[in-house]
């Protein structure tokens, strides 16, 4: 009940100076800006990348010469290995028995033209018939690309459709014949939209048999990469295991050397994305920190001056009964009600900056209850931390000398 | 039982170099709706012993009980809330909130003892009405004059039903003719029963109480009942 008058105080000092207060308000709102950009952005990024990689499936993995590397060394150990092959492909396929699906598969790039339009540079991603199964991309009109095709290195592709925005606006594409560099392919499937990501177009590709390519463009220098789907969640470590071994033995490794090859599985992909960028996580968060705590000493500064301008209020309060907690409360409530509402404001800000910024990038992004609490808790407890001085100094006033003091 | 009583009471400043003796044991006996007037030159020790009288401040030595209770052994929390519940101040210089209205002046004490907004409210208009000041709630100090701030003060020091009234120099700031209208007023308080006690080096003020207290160098020189 105290409690509630003290409160209302509190509120009113703060708004009989309202210039001051919200200057002072200012501080913390920047410093809430900048750090509830970066937690929102950065969260936003991992929770795309995150949905990104889940879309490979939880029993899904590749295998590849090289797929990630952390340093310079790294990579010039990595690059000197030997390719994965066609060879590789077709013994996991035939002697791994945890394999459910197998499929090798390359990228390139080429110029897509039909008619006078064309994309420049437009992905070719070229695989076996069971690709479609593994992967993300799903026919959303005509087929994928069989076995037969397989055999008999048709010039057939399932087109993106950014191809089919692009090139086919008001024509049915299936049955059209297009050209993929120098190349004429009859397109006989549409994929899903995928969407943007990180700016990046991911529609305007063609998907063809891995044969065709071959005969068309013939093997890329980084070799293939293979993805497998293991026959269930449960198997898929054993799964691994067991490609491991037959690679190992494939390519002549020494049992106590390490795989030439790097196997990558959606979990692994993202612990290794997660603790590549938390230490820069960490930095950023550290950073925008240092703005929160300059707020926080604006804060005790403007409270150190209100203490000392109103001692005499203080006097008269301590003279008719008022207790040394009633006055510190009076001075914390006023400190906590500017940090806290200037952590509201600034995670608002923050939010929508956040959103714009990352929506620049074609991601979305909505406040983490996390962030939020988060966001409070540094507010109040910045509060808190700068406002107990100033409170505690005028608490300890002796009534006298305040009520004497001009 | 007396309302106040004070046994060879010392207030000792210790200033580094040497110690100043404000109160050189003073002792007195003070009955309840007794009107005293505590005079003496500045420097006399009047001050001291009316912020030790209004439980502001500890004697360093001797004792002192107020309604029986032993102030001189109470903690900070307690002197606060006999500040709150048994005495009323009364300042020269007011020492109103200078943003706050009238109401919530003499709402203030109320605040610090727990009672609820509506009871708070009643009480302030019941305090500013024996004040005359009914008309007034809404003031702030700087819409009102000098007369009225001083009785808003009296209003504040009513308001919880105080044991004592101690008022200090209450007309120092006012000119004659408003000072003999809050006198009257302090003359009404004392026949409704209220305790009052005055600290002046004003003799017409001084003048209206029952018995006047005079120190000189922080001891009683004198202590004579009148009228």
């Amino acid at each position: 009940m105290i409690g509630f008058s003290i409160f209302g105080i509190a509120v009113n000092a703060i708004r009989a100076n309202k210039l001051r207060s919200s200057l002072t308000l200012l501080g913390i709102v920047f410093g809430m800006v900048s750090i509830m950009t970066i937690i929102s952005a950065l969260e936003g990024m991992t929770n795309s990348i995150k949905a990104e990689i889940g879309r490979l499936g939880p029993s899904t993995f590749m295998v590849a010469k090289m797929m990630i590397t952390t340093s310079r060394e790294d990579y010039f150990k990595k690059i000197k290995r030997k390719s994965i092959d066609l060879k590789s492909a077709d013994l996991i396929t035939n002697e791994c028995n945890l394999c459910e699906k197998v499929s090798p598969r390359t990228f390139a790039q080429a110029r897509i033209k039909y008619g006078s339009e064309y994309i420049r540079d437009g992905r070719i991603m070229a695989g076996t018939y069971n690709l479609i199964d593994i992967i993300d991309i799903e026919v959303a009109q005509g087929r994928f690309h069989s076995m037969e095709d397989d055999l008999h290195r048709s010039q057939v592709v399932l087109i993106g459709d950014g191809v089919k925005e692009k090139l086919f606006s008001g024509i049915d594409p299936i049955g059209k014949t297009l050209r993929v560099g120098s190349k004429k392919y009859t397109i006989i499937g549409i994929a899903k939209k995928l969407g943007p990501m990180f700016g990046q177009e991911r529609d305007n590709f063609v998907v063809m048999p891995l044969s065709t390519y071959g005969a068309h463009f013939g093997q890329t220098r980084r070799g293939l990469n293979i993805v497998i789907k293991a026959l269930s969640v449960e198997k898929l470590e054993d799964a691994m295991d067991e490609v491991r071994l037959l690679l190992r033995s494939q390519r002549g490794v020494a049992y106590d050397e390490e795989d030439d090859f790097d196997m990558m599985t959606a979990d692994i992909f993202l612990e290794l994305l997660n603790s590549i960028t938390r230490v820069f996580r960490i930095a950023l968060i550290g950073v925008s920190s240092i703005s929160i705590v300059v707020g926080g000493i604006v804060v005790m500064n403007v409270m150190m001056v209100a203490v000392s301008e109103r001692t005499r209020e203080i006097g008269i309060r301590k003279a008719i009964g008022a207790k040394r907690r009633h006055i510190l409360l009076q001075f914390l409530f006023e400190s906590l009600i500017l940090t806290s509402s200037g952590g509201l404001v600034g995670m608002v800000i923050g939010h929508l900056l956040a959103k714009f910024l990352v929506g620049m990038i074609d991601m979305n992004i909505s406040p983490s209850a996390l962030a939020i609490i988060a966001g409070l808790s540094i507010s109040m407890g910045t509060g808190l931390v700068f406002g107990i001085y100033p409170a505690l100094k005028a608490a300890k006033l002796d009534p006298i000398k305040a009520l004497s003091f001009e | 039982m007396a309302l106040i009583e004070t046994k060879d009471i010392w207030r000792t400043y210790d200033m580094g170099h040497e110690k100043v003796h404000a109160l050189r044991g003073v002792s007195i006996v003070i009955e309840k709706g007794e009107y005293v007037a505590i005079m003496g030159p500045s420097g006399s020790g009047k001050s001291t012993l009316m912020n030790l009288i209004g439980c502001l401040d500890t004697p360093s030595k001797g004792e002192y009980y107020l309604n029986s209770k032993a102030v001189n052994t109470l903690d900070d929390n307690e002197l606060a809330n006999i500040r709150n519940r048994e005495i009323g101040f009364v300042f020269q210089t007011f020492n109103l909130l200078p943003r706050a209205t009238s109401l919530h002046n003499v709402e203030l004490p109320l605040i610090y003892n727990g009672t609820s907004t509506q009871e708070r409210i009643v009480k302030a208009k019941e305090a500013l009405a024996k004040v005359d000041l009914a008309d007034r709630i809404t003031h702030k100090p700087n819409e009102l004059s000098g007369g009225e701030r001083q009785r808003v003060a009296i209003a504040r020091a009513l308001v919880n039903n105080p044991s004592l009234i101690l008022a200090d120099e209450p007309t120092g700031n006012l000119d004659s003719k408003t000072s003999e209208e809050i006198m009257k007023l302090f003359d009404r308080l004392h026949s409704q029963g209220n305790t009052i006690i005055t600290v002046t080096h004003e003799q017409s003020v001084a003048s209206h109480a029952h018995r006047i207290i005079s120190l000189f160098d922080g001891a009683v020189a004198s202590d004579k009942r009148i009228n």
